[in-house]
């Protein structure tokens, strides 16, 4: 029987429903769509990017602490080398009670 | 529908954003959006928050199938497959949840018919208004089932042709033309009250 509507045009609505259903188009998208959408779009890539941003952020931060210790343990002097000796100390004193005397000879004191 | 040429520019903002392209991107969803919206509407029952939302999430997936978009048919009957499956996802997962909801209405005590008439969201006032056709229609249009309902809308909103309207419901042409048929049949039924009132 459909075969037969088929054949003989009744494949669509007839035009009775077709005049109906023109009387309900459907509604078109509110003028904020396109705006909308791209903007959803912008958040979606942002949120994607923000994990892999913060797992770089972390990765350089921790890279950068690695290497300011490493040229901090290269170029800190070596405090053990830095021992005075008594005799380097009393010729300091020496120096300065000498310079000391100087001055006060040219003061005429 | 579009022309030959237009179809030619649809593929070409396509290649544009597969590369990651928003110009283009926001060129193609202004050049549809109303198909897809429409689409959307009228296959919800409806406009509103759910409508606008699905619309944009069928041009997010646009936006995420461009890089493997191959050009197999036209464009729109593509873009109509996406929205095809979206929808029939999001109109059964509405189901389940109203019938969850009208269960436990019934649990309840609350009268049935009142959460029927909140569910669709019609009064009686509105009955009564000058859009009474037009929401017959719709009414008619939202109770024929989910198949139905789509190649209706496919064939009279979007003009297709039963050979796209089978490629975007996924089925054979016979398999259409048998939903028309039924969906004609139903439709009849619905509006018998009101042929001739569009005259």
């Amino acid at each position: 029987m459909s075969k037969n509507r088929h054949e003989q045009g009744e494949e669509g609505l007839g035009r009775e429903l077709e005049r109906l259903l023109a009387s309900a188009p459907p509604p078109k998208a509110p003028a904020w769509f396109a705006a909308k959408t791209l903007a959803r779009l912008r958040a979606e890539k942002a949120e994607k990017r923000g994990p892999w941003l913060r797992i770089f952020q972390w990765r350089w931060l921790a890279a950068g602490l690695g290497v300011a210790l490493l040229i901090l343990g290269i170029t800190r002097p070596d405090r053990s080398s830095l021992k005075i000796s008594d005799a380097e100390v009393y010729a300091a004193l020496h120096a300065l009670v000498q310079e000391d005397e100087e001055s006060r000879w040219w003061a005429g004191l | 529908m579009g022309t030959g040429q237009e179809e030619t520019r649809d593929e070409d903002l396509m290649a544009l954003i597969a590369t990651g392209d928003e110009e283009a991107f926001r060129q193609l969803v202004e050049r549809h959006q109303d198909r897809v919206y429409g689409t959307v509407a009228k296959m919800l029952g409806g406009t509103g928050p759910d409508v606008e939302e699905l619309a944009q999430e069928i041009f997010l997936r646009v936006w995420r199938a461009a890089p493997k978009y191959e050009v197999k048919a036209k464009f729109t009957t593509w873009l109509m497959t996406i929205t095809r499956n979206l929808v029939f996802t999001f109109v059964e997962s509405r189901r389940s949840r109203r019938h969850e909801w009208q269960r436990k209405a019934e649990e309840d005590g609350e009268d049935l018919e009142l959460a029927r008439e909140a569910s669709s969201g019609r009064t009686a006032a509105d009955e009564l208004s000058g859009k009474e056709l037009a929401e017959a229609v719709d009414r008619a249009c939202a109770e024929l089932p989910n198949g139905q309902r789509m190649v209706v809308h496919l064939r009279q909103y979007e003009g297709m042709e039963f050979e796209e309207i089978a490629q975007v419901m996924g089925m054979s042409l016979t398999a259409v033309k048998a939903l028309m048929f039924r969906a004609r049949g139903n439709l009849r039924e619905k509006l018998s009250g009101y042929f001739g009132a569009s005259n």
